[in-house]
């Protein structure tokens, strides 16, 4: 049999250096802030086939951004991607031409509508079906939807820790509730990491994405757990790393497997929101394939070995604690 | 298979099979019943605009939320006017500001911009002298432009319940300029209708029974007092204060998504979900066999029930909606691991196969309940703090994660229990158990 226990360091080492990256690209880069958060004024526009060639692509994009400027007195970044028709099986590709302005500058509506119309002119678009979508936030309302969001986040996480405690408490004892939490917490950081690291904006989909994931974290705690106090009934006489390490192994099958459908769930949203440009979903699956690998990585190779290291270290200051009292 | 066995693995079947029908066709036997194509799809989907407007006062003081109230009855007035019906206006009394939000539709040239500006406007508030040769074509009547009032009167309008005459009425508080000037002409128009018209809608024309002297007058609604009527006279008291809100709606947030890249979206998604229920489905198969085809039936009525629960309360589902109900079919399974990893245990351990299902079901009961607490509060904790988009996720995770325990708990373990006696049913091998036994090591 595969002795995880023994192998526990290296597993620790990986988390740690996950999270690690992530508080580095934190002190550097900081969060980015989705203009939901942030405030701001996000305009994206259809743009005629054949505007965009490989050669005029900087150039144009420049040019788009100084006239936006411009028009309303205030700086403009422009960026082009590319968009799908998706209808049936005929799938038909598009540009769009996306204008973004800061937080500081937010547009007010009559503003927005001095854009478009001024790009759909100068830039001869196709004025019927020109403005793709058009987001605009003013900062004070952004940083009241973060805090509500964030409000959110601490309410469920302190009401899953009681539950988690509370549950963990009654089947195994206080340090199994304790270790189960630690878990949690371990998903929660990588959670956050990923996000810095891969630089995805920061929005509601992201509370979701976090809570999703505690909330799923407990699952194969749950399994192994509930191994580890089964055959602590049976096998009296195993000692507890060899006992711990037996209950991960007869229970890996489930504690992947359960993982193993969710992820199939969420990987397939991912790759067909990728592969179709769906920007949204994308930034929003593939946080949550980690986050829920996440769950189940930790359950097997963090929260178990950390309690059986606790159970072991109790263990040793009672008995090197005897000969002193006698 | 005994007879009641049969019974209930076919009832089910049936179950799935009426549920299935309702929600393709949305209706059985000549029943309506609300089925996949009603349900309701944000503007995220559809297309469409989404506004924040904040009611901004002239000394930055907290909109009141009766006025707020008022303001909310006007914008849907406006719409109304523009054959706007398929929208959501609501009020958020504690920030103070009205969400509006309007869905694409088809074939309609649509400005959002404009109409969003044109519905925070504040409204042109007339009462009017009626010229009774002047009507449109359902005999309302026209504008004359011979002004009584403007909106600038009329101080305050409430609804009230009319002590003389029963039913309900509207109460008008005048300035006393207002009061001057409608004094002089109700003594003039007795008998006589007054139209009032908010832009150029008529919303109520009430006779003139006396002279009205003083800075307050009565609208009455006349008849019995009902739940309808109280309605009535609140909207033309929200319609009337119009003219005369103390504050102005800026838009402050605005989102506004072509219906083009929502059908684009919708599509997508419709095919991920495809793809990711059969992909789950051929797992549980390949992997568990004869349990994993159950699990797999179940499944088919988890995902038929939950488009159902979303159809029936009206639930707008957005995108992120959509990525829920794709998860919580990954997140339903889970339960039929658990339980399907225990009987081969128990299959394993030398169990029988009766014993080894009750075993099963029983034994992982409580960290199927444990692990799909937590996703259920997370769930609950989401739908009350998060906004629009974000709490139609909240709601499908919600649901899937309740429904799977009418699926993958109970519905499978009444297909499993009644097939177990039929002689083919009995090899281990469709459990996923080599004939030859072995060591328990999954």
């Amino acid at each position: 049999m595969v002795n995880l226990y023994a192998k526990r360091y290296y597993f620790f080492i990986l988390s740690a250096l996950i999270i690690l990256s992530g508080v580095v690209m934190y002190l550097v880069e900081g969060f980015k802030l989705d203009i939901e958060f942030e405030g701001g004024t996000i305009i994206e526009m259809r743009a005629n086939d054949k505007m965009f060639t490989e050669a005029n692509t900087q150039d144009l994009q420049t040019k788009i951004a100084d006239f936006v400027t411009n028009t309303i007195n205030k700086p403009a970044k422009v960026q082009k991607s590319t968009s799908y028709d998706v209808n049936g099986t005929n799938t038909k590709s598009f540009d769009i031409i996306t204008i973004s302005i800061g937080s500081e500058n937010t547009l007010s509506n009559t503003e927005l509508t001095k854009v478009e119309e001024a790009v759909v002119k100068e830039f001869k678009l196709n004025a019927k079906d020109a403005v793709v979508s058009e987001e605009s936030v003013e900062p004070f309302i952004g940083k009241e939807i973060m805090n509500n969001g964030l409000k959110a986040v601490v309410i469920a996480f302190v009401l899953i820790i009681l539950y988690v405690w509370y549950r963990f408490k009654a089947m195994s004892g206080l340090s199994a509730g304790v270790f189960a939490v630690v878990g949690v917490l371990h998903d929660l950081l990588i959670m956050l990491s990923v996000y810095v690291i891969f630089q995805i904006p920061l929005n509601e989909s992201f509370i979701a994405a976090i809570l999703t994931v505690v909330g799923y974290s407990m699952n194969d705690t749950v399994i192994i757990y509930d191994r580890i106090r089964e055959n602590n009934r049976l096998l009296r006489k195993v000692p507890l790393p060899e006992l711990v390490n037996s209950s991960i192994i007869q229970t890996l099958n489930r504690s992947i497997n359960t993982v193993v459908t969710s992820l199939i769930a969420i990987t397939t949203v991912y790759i067909f929101s990728r592969v179709n440009g769906i920007n949204s979903m994308e930034q929003f699956s593939f946080p949550l394939i980690i986050g829920i690998s996440a769950g189940c990585y930790s359950s097997i190779f963090i929260a178990s070995p950390l309690y059986v290291m606790w159970k072991e270290s109790q263990k040793k200051k009672k008995i090197s604690g005897k000969p002193a009292k006698a | 298979m005994r007879g009641s066995n049969a019974v209930k693995f076919f009832s089910i079947l049936l179950i799935i099979g009426i549920l299935t029908w309702i929600a393709a066709y949305g209706s059985i036997l000549g029943f309506e019943i609300p089925g996949v194509k009603d349900i309701r799809t944000g503007i995220d989907i559809q297309g469409g605009v989404d506004a924040r407007l904040y009611a901004v006062t002239k000394d930055n003081s907290k909109a009141k939320a009766e006025d707020l109230d008022a303001a909310r009855i006007t914008i849907g007035k406006r719409l109304d006017s523009k054959n706007i019906f398929d929208r959501v206006i609501t009020v958020d009394k504690d920030k103070g500001y009205i969400l509006v939000q309007i869905p694409h539709k088809k074939g309609e040239a649509f400005d959002p911009q404009k109409s969003i500006e044109e519905i925070g406007k504040t409204a042109l508030l007339t009462f009017q002298e009626v010229d009774e040769s002047k009507k449109d074509a359902n005999g309302n009547y026209l504008p004359t432009n011979k002004i009584i009032l403007e909106g600038g009167d009329v101080k305050d309008a409430t609804p009230e319940v009319d002590g003389e005459n029963g039913g309900y009425c509207v109460s008008l508080k005048l300035s006393s300029e207002g009061g001057k000037k409608f004094s002089e002409a109700t003594g003039r128009l007795i008998g006589k209708p007054i139209a009032i018209f908010m832009d150029n809608d008529l919303i109520s024309a009430p006779n003139v029974q006396t002279q009205i002297t003083g800075t307050s007058a009565r609208i009455t609604l006349g008849g019995t007092a009902s739940d309808e009527q109280r309605e009535e006279a609140k909207n033309l008291a929200g319609l009337i204060k119009s003219g005369s809100l103390p504050f102005k709606l800026e838009a402050r947030q605005v989102n506004n998504i072509s219906p083009t890249l929502g059908s684009n979206a919708l599509n997508v998604s419709i095919n991920a979900f495809i793809v990711a229920l059969i992909l789950i489905c051929f797992f549980m198969i390949f992997y568990y066999r004869l349990p994993g085809l159950i699990a797999s039936i179940a499944l088919i009525l988890h995902t038929v029930m939950e488009l159902l629960a979303l159809s029936w309360t009206h639930i707008i589902v957005t995108l992120p909606g959509i990525a829920g109900l794709i998860l919580t079919i990954g997140m339903a399974v889970d339960a039929n691991v658990i339980i399907f990893e225990r009987i081969k245990d128990e299959l394993k351990n030398g169990k029988t196969l009766h014993a080894a299902i009750d075993v099963g079901f029983k034994r992982a009961f409580s960290a199927v309940l444990d692990s799909n607490v937590t996703t259920l509060i997370s769930a609950i904790v989401l739908w009350k703090f998060g906004t629009g988009p974000i709490q139609s996720f909240a709601y499908t995770l919600g649901i899937g994660v309740v429904l799977s325990f009418i699926t993958a708990v109970t519905a499978s373990r009444i297909m499993l229990k009644s097939i177990q006696d039929i002689e083919v049913a009995k090899h281990h091998w469709l459990y996923g158990v080599s004939m030859r036994g072995g060591k328990a090591n999954g």
